[in-house]
C-alpha cells in the first residue's frame, strides 16, 4: 500500500513547490479579494442549469452563491485536513475530501463523486497507457508520472484506491431506496469510525465565529424541504444537533439528541 | 427539555398530525370569533376545535404535504440526474470551475500543506453539485413566493430549511432569516368560501418550520439549561407577533 501513494507524494511534493513559489512571489496578503471567490460567470451558468428557462437571479443572490461555494470548499478542506494531521501525512487526498464531505452530512455527494472519481482515474489512465501527453489543465495542474502500462497501472493502483475508497461507498438506509440497485455496503475497515460522533473528535482548528467551533453530524433536513425519502423512518436513530447556532466557542463537542421535531 | 416539548402536544387531529403546526391552528379561530371572546395568548384545548377549524387545518396540512411531496421529488430527481451526468461524463480535461481557483482558496487554510491533484478535481464537481442543490432548494422559496426573481432571502431560505448548510449562516445577515419567515404569501386554491380565514391561517402553519429549525440549533448548541431556556423564548416571541398582528387588524 505504501508504493502506492509514493508517485503521488513526489507529485504533489513538485505542485507544492511550485505553488509555494508562486505565493511568495505574490503580494503581502497571501490571497487576493478575486482569488477568494469563484468566477462569477462559472458560477451563473452552472445556477441556470437548474433553472427554469424565464427564471432571473438578482445580483446579490449571484454574489451569495459565491460566498456560499468558497465557504463549502474551506468548510470541507477543513475537516479533510484534519483527518490528515491525525494521521500524521501531510497531502490532502480526494479520498480525504469524500470523506470529510460523508462526515459533515454530505452524504449525497460521496457516491456521485465517487464514481466520479473512478472513471477521471480510467481517464487518466488511459492517456498515459495510449503514450499521449495529457495537457495541462488550468496551468499550474501538471502531472509528473512516468509512462506505466496499463496492467501495470491497474495493479499499481488497485489495492491502494480499493482499500480507502471502500469505506465510502456505505450508505445510510434512507439513501437505499433512492439507488435500488446499490450492493449492501462493505465491511469497514478498522482505521474508520463506522459512526462518528460529534464529540470523539478534535476541535475545529478554525475561529469558533466562522464554524460554531464544533462539528455536529447532521443527517436530517427540517422544514418543507426536507429531504425525505419513502423509508426515512428507517433513519429514527437520531441525528446531531446544529453546531452553527452554537454562541462562538460553543462548549463541548456535538452530542446526540433524539429527533423530536421530525415531520411524519 | 421543558420548553421544547410545549410547540409539540400530542394531538390526534387529521390522518398525519403536524405536532409543531397544531399550535397554530387557533389562528383562523381569532377570526370567526370577536377577538374579546377569548384571550390572545391561549391555545384552546384540542378537543374544543370546531368542525370548520378542523376543516382548515386538515386543508392547510394536505396542501403542505403535498407541496412537500413535490419538492422531495424534485431533489430526488436532481441526484438521480446528478448520478447519470457522472456516469456517462467522457472529458475530464473541461472543468466547470478552475482548479486554480480552488486549491488557493483551499491553501488559504495556513494549517493545508500539500494538495494531491485529484482533491481539486473532485472539488470542482462537488462545488458544481453543491450551486446546483442550493440553487435548487432557494427556486422554491422563490416559487413559493410566487417570484421570478432569484433573491438573497430565497438563499437564507434554503440554508435555514437544510441542515447540512448550518455552515452557511454567518453568511446571509439575520435580517434576510427572519424576513424568509414572514415573507410565505398566502394559499392559493383553497373554496372561495375559506378564502379569507384560510389566508390567514396557512401564514403561521408555514411559519413554524423556520423557528423549529432554529429552536432546535439552539437547544442542541447551547448544552446549558439556562442559556437554552432563554434562546428557547426568543422563537416563541417571534411565533406569537401573526397572531397579534391579525387581531388588530380585525379590531
Amino acid at each position: 500500500m505504501d508504493s502506492s501513494f509514493l508517485p503521488a507524494g513526489a507529485d504533489n511534493g513538485s505542485a507544492g513547490g511550485a505553488n509555494n513559489g508562486g505565493g511568495a512571489a505574490q503580494q503581502a496578503p497571501p490571497i487576493r479579494e478575486q482569488d477568494r471567490l469563484m468566477p462569477i460567470a462559472n458560477v451563473i451558468r452552472i445556477m441556470r442549469r437548474v433553472l427554469p428557462a424565464h427564471a432571473k437571479i438578482s445580483d446579490d443572490a449571484k454574489e451569495t452563491i459565491q460566498e456560499c461555494v468558497s465557504e463549502y470548499i474551506s468548510f470541507i478542506t477543513g475537516e479533510a485536513n484534519e483527518r490528515c494531521q491525525r494521521e500524521q501525512r501531510k497531502t490532502i487526498t480526494a479520498e480525504d475530501v469524500l470523506w470529510a464531505m460523508s462526515r459533515l452530512g454530505f452524504d449525497d455527494y460521496v457516491e456521485p463523486l465517487s464514481v466520479y472519481l473512478h472513471r477521471y482515474r480510467e481517464f487518466e489512465g488511459e492517456a498515459r497507457g495510449v503514450g499521449l501527453a495529457p495537457a495541462p489543465p488550468r496551468g499550474d495542474h501538471h502531472h509528473h508520472h512516468h509512462s506505466v502500462p496499463p496492467s501495470m497501472l491497474n495493479k499499481s493502483r488497485g489495492p491502494g484506491s480499493g482499500a480507502v475508497m471502500l469505506p465510502h461507498h456505505h450508505h445510510h438506509d434512507m439513501h437505499a431506496s433512492m439507488y435500488g440497485g446499490a450492493v449492501p455496503p462493505p465491511p469497514h475497515h478498522g482505521f474508520l469510525m463506522p459512526h462518528p460522533q460529534g464529540g470523539h473528535y478534535l476541535p475545529y482548528p478554525y475561529e469558533p465565529t466562522s464554524y460554531g467551533g464544533e462539528h455536529a453530524l447532521a443527517s436530517g433536513y427540517y422544514g418543507g424541504a426536507a429531504y425525505a425519502p419513502g423509508n426515512n423512518g428507517g433513519s429514527g436513530d437520531g441525528s446531531g444537533g446544529s453546531a452553527s447556532h452554537a454562541p462562538p466557542g460553543g462548549s463541548g463537542g456535538g452530542f446526540d439528541h433524539p429527533h423530536t421535531f421530525a415531520y411524519k | 427539555m421543558e420548553p421544547s416539548s410545549q410547540p409539540q402536544p400530542m394531538m390526534g387531529v387529521g390522518s398525519q398530525p403536524y405536532p409543531a403546526a397544531a399550535p397554530y391552528v387557533p389562528v383562523p379561530g381569532s377570526l370567526a370569533v370577536p377577538p374579546g371572546s377569548q384571550p390572545a395568548a391561549a391555545f384552546p384545548n384540542p378537543t374544543q376545535l370546531s368542525a370548520q377549524h378542523q376543516m382548515v387545518y386538515q386543508q392547510a396540512q394536505q396542501f403542505h404535504q403535498q407541496l412537500q411531496q413535490q419538492q422531495e421529488q424534485q431533489l430526488r430527481e436532481f441526484w438521480t440526474t446528478q448520478m447519470d451526468e457522472i456516469k456517462q461524463a467522457n472529458d475530464f480535461k473541461i472543468h466547470t470551475l478552475p482548479l486554480a481557483r480552488i486549491k488557493k482558496i483551499m491553501k488559504a487554510d495556513e494549517d493545508v500543506r500539500m494538495i494531491s491533484a485529484e482533491a481539486p478535481v473532485v472539488f470542482a464537481k462537488a462545488c458544481e453539485v453543491f450551486i446546483l442543490e442550493l440553487t435548487l432548494r432557494s427556486w422554491m422559496h422563490t416559487e413559493e413566493n410566487k417570484r421570478r426573481t432569484l433573491q438573497k432571502n430565497d438563499i437564507a431560505a434554503a440554508i435555514t430549511r437544510t441542515d447540512i448548510y448550518d455552515f452557511l449562516v454567518d453568511i446571509i445577515p439575520r435580517d434576510e432569516m427572519k424576513e424568509e419567515g414572514l415573507g410565505h404569501n398566502p394559499i392559493v386554491g383553497l373554496p372561495p368560501a375559506m378564502g379569507a380565514p384560510a389566508d390567514h391561517g396557512s401564514h403561521p402553519y408555514y411559519y413554524v418550520p423556520a423557528q423549529q429549525v432554529q429552536g432546535a440549533g439552539m437547544m442542541y448548541g447551547g448544552q446549558q439549561g439556562h442559556p437554552v431556556t432563554y434562546m428557547w423564548q426568543t422563537p416563541q416571541g417571534q411565533a406569537a407577533e401573526p397572531p397579534e398582528e391579525e387581531q388588530q387588524q380585525s379590531a
